[in-house]
């Protein structure tokens, strides 16, 4: 028989129970990185500017991962730190991806005197 | 002993608003550094201000409990991304323009301003509509929680369908006995050795791979900014 969930409580009114230090605030933050981040890798013409809105989405998803290790991992059967094993690995990637993307950055100006991504088209006719 | 309490109790308020206080600064902080990443016309500018956005994020790191990570963070955000973001824009501001961004265009500000608008309104609605009950709960809580019924329905054990729910509680409560003696002998440590204890355990073959990412994307760096010679 299946057991009633431990608190039947709304949702909101559950996420803001504990001071400011909740997860809906860390949620909430993560969402608003994620949307800059959106924003500068859509409208940017620096290549420079693309890549640093990459980092920013990235950021915003290791604050999620580490938010719900906190404070919602025990009732999954997790232990806590797997969330903040995958923010670890975000991070080794996050450096990877960057070390790439930047060299990327230097081959294209060294090719085109520029990293506006407007003005390398060299595929356009 | 009365004016003792008191004045504990005073210093426990005290060093809750402080905390209350620190957590919205570095909040804001993080939030308005990101949006002057964003905005920012000199991309110099930019990366100075995610520098921030990154020492934001290390302090809600440690709000969170994950002191190894915010450590983590500093020395590979701010130390290294940043850094080679830097140099990045030093190697490739010998344009007429600088590091400054020539302005974008209307389309692509309107694009972007419509898609990070979408993007952020489904994440505000998912988040709106979470059911778990997420709080910060203990399995010590929970199998006591369930022991309670459990005593309550070994008083009555005739009750129909009594014996199949004692079984299935007294499983749960094992279970959750099991997981906070794995909680107490991993967590006895500070919680740096248990994130070690996991990440070189049960995820050993992960941080193995991630070693020879590394070095592909170390080597891959290498040959791709190389000048040919022949």
């Amino acid at each position: 028989m299946p057991l009633p969930s431990a608190l039947p409580l709304p949702a909101i009114e559950n996420l803001l129970s504990g001071g400011p230090d909740n997860l809906f605030n860390y949620l909430v933050l993560g969402a608003l990185l994620f949307a800059a981040g959106i924003f500068a890798m859509v409208s940017r013409r620096n290549a420079v500017g693309i890549l640093m809105g990459v980092e920013l989405i990235l950021n915003a998803s290791g604050i999620n991962f580490v938010a719900f290790a906190r404070f919602g991992g025990h009732e999954t059967g997790f232990h806590g730190y797997d969330g903040q094993i995958f923010a670890l690995f975000i991070i080794v990637l996050a450096a990877a991806e960057a070390a790439v993307a930047l060299a990327l950055v230097l081959a294209v100006f060294q090719t085109h005197r520029t990293i506006e991504m407007d003005r390398v088209d060299e595929l356009k006719m | 002993m009365g004016s003792l309490t008191g004045a504990s109790g005073a210093l426990l308020a005290a060093r809750t608003m402080l905390a209350t206080l620190l957590f919205w600064f570095i909040m804001i902080l993080t939030v308005a550094s990101a949006v002057m990443v964003v905005v920012a016309r000199n991309i110099l500018h930019s990366a100075f201000s995610l520098a921030v956005t990154f020492l934001g994020v290390a302090g809600l790191y440690i709000f969170l409990h994950a002191d190894f990570l915010a450590a983590v963070q500093l020395i590979v955000y701010v130390g290294g991304i940043i850094v080679l973001v830097m140099f990045a824009i030093m190697f490739s501001a010998h344009t007429q323009e600088g590091t400054v961004e020539p302005p974008r265009s209307i389309l692509a500000l309107g694009a972007g301003a419509i898609v990070a608008g979408v993007v952020f309104a489904a994440l505000a609605m998912l988040i709106n509509r979470l059911q778990v009950p997420f709080h910060e709960t203990t399995p010590r809580a929970q199998w006591q929680k369930l022991e309670g019924r459990l005593y309550v329905l070994q008083g009555n054990p005739h009750a129909p369908g009594a014996a199949d729910q004692i079984k299935s509680l007294s499983a749960e409560i094992a279970a959750l006995k099991k997981q906070e003696a794995y909680r107490t002998t991993v967590s006895a440590k500070p919680g740096e050795y248990a994130l070690g204890h996991v990440l070189l355990g049960e995820y050993l073959l992960p941080f193995e791979v991630a070693s020879i990412l590394i070095l592909a994307a170390l080597v891959g760096a290498v040959v791709i900014v190389r000048k040919e010679t022949r």
